[in-house]
């Protein structure tokens, strides 16, 4: 079973029709990313798997949880699906601290010491160790993108999201989010990536999908897309960013 | 008489209105945020959005020495009740600054970004949790110079009450003048006393603000 299902999945706004009918299969462990030009619908498809955005038409499935169904616990599946934004939106009242701990404590899943042990943890990791007591606004932006991340995975999620983690940062910070990127792929994360960064897609991704008007246009490995795309798009996108 | 001799004659009278003044504001305050609170949430509501709405045009509409009149004469009259001049201070003051207050408020927790919402519920939390924990929280710092600038608004408002016979600063300094006929000086006197009184509270409302907004400065 898929880990991630998303079936016939169409996206309005209004009178806009951003996805116009997306199937997509990502299995457990596997990097997919999602790249394409800006108002293609990447990100909002990325949104639609959380159901951050409610989609028009269609059904997401996670774990063999159908999340559009309105009887499911939307909140307790979203415990389990990590999200990284491209703005970071670390709590700025809180320290780094308490931005990690705030949602295992608050959602019960840990007591304080627990949280705050496994908080300090995953800020090791991200290399953070020293800063768990400044506000995110004493942050560079690439340190706080890392604590975005290790807020995500103290719920323990077994997906994550990621919506342009790198874009708002300076270019000399973008190589130490990958890093942190780059192994929770090692480690078999299952991961969605909506990125401009085609280094990472290539080296990283188990899968490469191209979007554009609202469509996959076309996927296959990063070898495939990168080196000899199919599609007349794929070719005149990739011409321009690579 | 020299101004010290009116100084010292007037003052008694005038802090005795202070302290009713104060008495009025500590109570109104208080109250204007829970009016301003409900009409906050009934706002934010789909179905008693228009009781939030209806209340605050009422108010923004009318001239406060209309809601006193209505409230301390019409109301008392339809109600075929007997109200004090502090009791109808408070409930109209209190309603008045309500409506205000209100505004403020919503205005405070739409200028969270959007992105606060998204990241506390994209981990979890369901709506209640992101509004208690992270949304509201920023709110309040971004609100307190609006909501202390209406408190002393409201501060000043007060002397309005004075029309209804209350005795508070504003009605003590017509009563001295009507003895002394020292309209230049008395006035005067009157301004300083709210002067000072205002004047604290924003100092106060600053030190708070400076003691809140710690983490959101870059050091």
């Amino acid at each position: 079973m898929a880990k991630i299902e998303v079936k016939g999945l169409i996206k309005k706004f209004g009178k806009l029709e951003v996805l116009k009918g997306i199937n997509l299969q990502v299995e457990e462990g596997e990097v997919v990313c999602l790249i394409g030009p800006s108002g293609s619908g990447k990100s909002t498809l990325l949104r639609c798997i959380n159901c951050l955005e409610y989609p028009t038409e269609g059904s997401i499935t996670v774990d063999g949880q159908k999340l559009t169904d309105k009887k499911v616990n939307i909140n307790k599946a979203r415990e389990d699906i990590g999200m990284v934004f491209q703005q970071f939106n670390l709590f700025p009242h809180l320290s780094v601290i308490k931005n990690i701990m705030l949602a295992p404590v608050d959602r019960k899943k840990m007591t304080k010491e627990e949280a705050e042990r496994k908080g300090m943890e995953l800020l090791s990791r991200v290399g953070l160790a020293d800063k768990r007591d400044q506000y995110p606004a004493q942050l560079s932006g690439g340190q706080q993108q890392r604590v975005a991340i290790a807020r995500a995975l103290c719920m323990g999620p077994d997906i994550m999201l990621f919506d342009e983690p790198t874009s708002a940062l300076d270019p000399e910070m973008v190589g130490e989010v990958l890093d942190v990127m780059k192994e929770l792929a090692r480690e078999g994360m299952t991961m969605v990536v909506v990125t401009h960064e085609m280094g990472f897609a290539r080296e990283v991704g188990d899968r490469v999908l191209f979007l554009d008007g609202g469509y996959i246009v076309e996927e296959g490995t990063p070898e495939q897309i990168f080196s000899n795309p199919q599609n007349e798009r794929t070719k005149a996108f990739l011409e321009k960013v690579l | 008489m020299t101004f010290f001799e009116i100084f010292q004659q007037t003052m008694p009278m005038l802090l005795k209105g202070a302290v009713i003044t104060l008495k009025l504001t500590v109570v109104t305050l208080p109250l204007a945020v829970i009016f301003g609170l409900i009409s906050c949430l009934l706002g934010m509501t789909k179905h008693f959005k228009f009781i939030s709405n209806i209340y605050i045009a009422i108010i923004r509409g009318t001239p406060i020495l209309v809601q006193v009149f209505f409230i301390y004469f019409g109301l008392a009259q339809f109600l075929g009740i007997k109200m004090t001049a502090y009791v109808a201070g408070v409930i109209s003051l209190s309603m008045n600054a309500g409506a205000y207050l209100s505004e403020i408020f919503r205005g405070g927790i739409q200028a969270v970004s959007i992105g606060q919402t998204e990241a506390a519920r994209s981990l979890g939390l369901p709506y209640a949790n992101t509004m208690w924990k992270v949304i509201l929280p920023q709110a309040i710092r971004i609100v307190i110079p609006s909501v202390v600038n209406q408190f002393i608004i409201t501060l000043k408002d007060t002397s309005i009450i004075s029309v209804i016979g209350l005795m508070d600063i504003t009605m003590q300094g017509k009563q001295v003048i009507s003895r002394t006929y020292k309209s230049f000086q008395i006035w005067i006197l009157v301004g300083c006393v709210y002067f000072v009184i205002c004047y604290t509270l924003s100092k106060i409302s600053r030190y708070i603000e400076r003691r809140l907004s710690i983490g959101k400065n870059r050091s």
